[in-house]
């Protein structure tokens, strides 16, 4: 791969971690947003709604008076006007225009007015509106009396069923009327830069007090979810280079695992190479040996006999029986293994199992099999050379996966059992739910180049053999009993220090 | 060898083995059947020096230091050699197997070889060599009497293996049929034919030859 293709693989991975974490803080974003505007709406159509009944109460408390046309006692000897203020807070006062009589002087010219037009209108009309105080009287004309109130719009706001907190909440709340307000709730919506504003704006459902419910929401940048967006975007790349470094380790297994395959390919190489060298090694002194007795046999056959030659021929056979032996014994010093028992040392077997199973893993998996280890408890360690154990092991196990590849793949099963025959001895037991040793083969197994398997070396259990024997261990086929092939591997325990 | 006058005119195996052990071994072993051999240690000088004119057989051993068998039998092919070779070889596999017999090998044997399998194997060489080399004597001498024929007599022989009678000879020629009578007689006595049958078997190949 050329840097460059490299550098647009990592920009095209850079890219679309980009995109994914983009449009998920974007969503995060746009769905807070939303839950904002539609909490917005509601409050205010609660605002809008409570606002609008308080007020009606007002009609319906002056169309009350007008009807019982209370009469007005001079200071307050009559009970009923004064008493209203104390069922409604939001009253102040009540006026009573009486008949042929005026309202209070300072304030008979706006509330003649809002009379006469009550009386047009037929409903009761606002005069002396101070809605920066949050003060109005509302005057209905009415005969023989007309009568008005002293509204407290402050006091007209139910804070008990006010749908935020007044002091704290964002929302700007107010009531509008002919250029002024009066503000409800102050709310939050200083012009702080950037944002969004949602707004809403409905009359209140009196037509006495035409009055605006004004709400306002501002949401600045700092009200987005950063917290969650930031999270989503860890998290994204958290995957990413999680996804990243799992696709690098799955790069590198398998090329760990074709490096291995190599690895046999040149191995079995050499090993036909050796074989190969062997074989003309002792091919020649074999050809020499049998056509030279060949040759004397003829000879002596012959009538007569020609004895002299054939004793030639058979001095010549010696000479190159003598030879082969030579080969032999040059081959074994060749590939003769150092002192394993001089390298044992004391070991857990258990976990030489677990070592060797750990190899075996991608084996184990692409087969289906799941090995059952058991092991017995206060197993001492073994007495053994670490590698010659985990090559017999790995030996072991490498054939009965290969039997149980035989059979199908509901019936795979390999059972590992580690247990102490005696007080000297650990033994491992590798069985497998394949097809078993046939008879036949049974006493030949670990006979050098038998094999059961076509393709198959037949040095597998050979060597697994003379290596624990050279380290004082012993492998054998355990009797067949039922299904599968048993091979158990003695290992002497290692003395306690 | 115990009679060298008698077994001069018995066929020669050349044996090229670089093992003096083996050259020793296999040499007594072919003479127990009369047969003459002729061992080489070194391949080259085997086929630098040998005698080819010997009715015999070649021995080849595959694995020589130096040059390999196989390398040695082409080299004898290339130079046309006519003796058959056998070769022996101490791990055959189905891929030199066929390797040397594409490169024209006679036999293939496995080392150690078995005295009944290799001396069968000499004898259906020396056999195949011998029936070759009388092949190739008829041919030269059918090669030389067709070049004692004069132009005329090839045209008139040529029409013979087509299968023209006399008169139509002389139509094609333009010549009498008594003339072509005579050509005929000639060609017969300078081919040494007895009949036309063996006239056209002997010939009929050196016809259309240039």
């Amino acid at each position: 791969m050329t840097p460059h293709k490299a550098w647009r693989r990592r920009f095209a991975g850079l890219f679309l971690w980009a995109l994914a974490a983009g449009a998920g803080a974007f969503w995060l974003a746009h769905a807070r947003l939303q839950r904002l505007q539609a909490d917005f709406e509601t409050d205010a159509r609660i605002v809008h709604r409570l606002l609008s009944q308080r007020v009606v109460q007002h009609d319906a408390v002056l169309a009350t008076l007008a009807l019982l046309q209370p009469p007005s006692a001079p200071a307050g000897a009559d009970a009923t006007l004064p008493r209203l203020p104390s069922v409604y807070p939001q009253i102040l006062s009540v006026l009573q225009r009486p008949v042929g009589g005026g309202w209070p002087a300072a304030m008979q010219a706006p509330l003649a007015a809002a009379e006469t037009a009550s009386r047009q209108s037929g409903h009761p009309e606002m005069a002396l509106v101070d809605l920066p105080a949050g003060r109005y009287h509302l005057v209905l004309a009415s005969t023989p009396a007309s009568y008005a109130l002293q509204i407290d719009l402050r006091a007209t706001v139910p804070q008990d069923e006010w749908p935020m907190d007044m002091a704290a909440s964002p929302v700007r709340v107010a009531l509008e009327h002919g250029g002024a307000a009066f503000v409800v709730q102050p709310g939050r919506v200083g012009d702080a830069g950037l944002g969004w504003s949602y707004a809403f704006r409905k009359p209140l459902a009196a037509p006495s007090q035409p009055l605006d419910v004004v709400a306002l929401r501002r949401v600045g940048l700092a009200e987005l979810p950063w917290l969650a967006m930031l999270g989503w975007c860890a998290l994204t790349a958290a995957l990413w280079a999680g996804g990243l470094a799992w696709w690098r380790q799955r790069v590198a297994r398998q090329r760990a695992e074709e490096l291995l395959r190599l690895g046999q390919v040149a191995r079995l190489n050499t090993l036909g190479e050796l074989a190969a060298g062997m074989a003309h090694e002792l091919n020649q002194p074999l050809t020499a040996l049998l056509s030279s007795t060949q040759a004397a046999q003829r000879l002596l056959a012959d009538e007569p006999p020609d004895l002299i030659t054939a004793q030639t021929a058979m001095g010549q056979a010696v000479e190159q029986a003598r030879r082969a032996s030579t080969v032999v014994g040059r081959l074994r010093r060749l590939v003769e293994r150092p002192d394993l028992a001089g390298q044992a040392q004391p070991l857990p077997l258990a976990a030489a199992v677990q070592d060797v199973l750990h190899l075996l893993e991608p084996e184990l998996a692409r087969r289906g099999i799941a090995p059952e280890v058991s092991a017995a408890p206060d197993l001492p360690p073994v007495q053994a050379e670490p590698v010659a154990l985990q090559q017999i092991i790995h030996n072991l196990l490498m054939n009965a996966l290969q039997a149980l590849e035989q059979v199908p793949p509901a019936e795979r099963r390999l059972a590992l059992t580690l247990a102490r025959p005696d007080a000297a001895h650990v033994a491992l037991s590798v069985r497998d739910h394949g097809p078993g040793v046939p008879p036949e083969a049974r006493e030949h197994l670990f006979e050098p180049f038998y094999t059961t398997r076509t393709g198959g070396l037949g040095l597998g259990l050979t060597l697994c053999e003379s290596l624990a024997q050279a380290m004082g261990a012993s492998l054998a086929l355990a009797p067949a009993t039922g299904r599968g092939a048993e091979f158990v591997l003695t290992l002497p325990a290692a003395t306690a220090p | 060898m115990n009679n060298d006058n008698a077994s001069s005119l018995s066929p020669l195996i050349h044996l090229v083995d670089d093992d003096a052990a083996v050259r020793e071994g296999l040499s007594l072993l072919i003479a127990t059947v009369g047969l003459r051999v002729q061992a080489w240690a070194e391949p080259q000088a085997f086929v630098a020096r040998f005698d080819r004119a010997s009715i015999g057989a070649i021995v080849l051993d595959v694995r020589m230091p130096g040059t390999s068998g196989l390398t040695v039998l082409e080299q004898l092919l290339a130079q046309g050699v006519d003796q058959p070779v056998i070769l022996l070889t101490g791990h055959g596999t189905v891929d030199m197997c066929r390797r040397a017999f594409k490169a024209g090998a006679a036999e293939f044997l496995e080392k150690p070889v078995h005295d009944e399998v290799l001396i069968e194997a000499l004898q259906n060489a020396v056999r195949q060599h011998v029936r070759s080399r009388e092949r190739h004597q008829a041919d030269q001498q059918a090669r030389e009497r067709y070049a004692q024929l004069s132009a005329r007599e090839r045209e008139v022989l040529g029409l013979i293996v087509e299968g023209l009678t006399n008169k139509e000879i002389g139509r094609a020629l333009a010549l009498s049929p008594r003339t072509v009578e005579t050509h005929r007689a000639n060609l017969f006595a300078k081919l040494g034919a007895e009949s036309l049958a063996q006239l056209i078997r002997r010939y009929a190949a050196l016809v259309d030859a240039p």
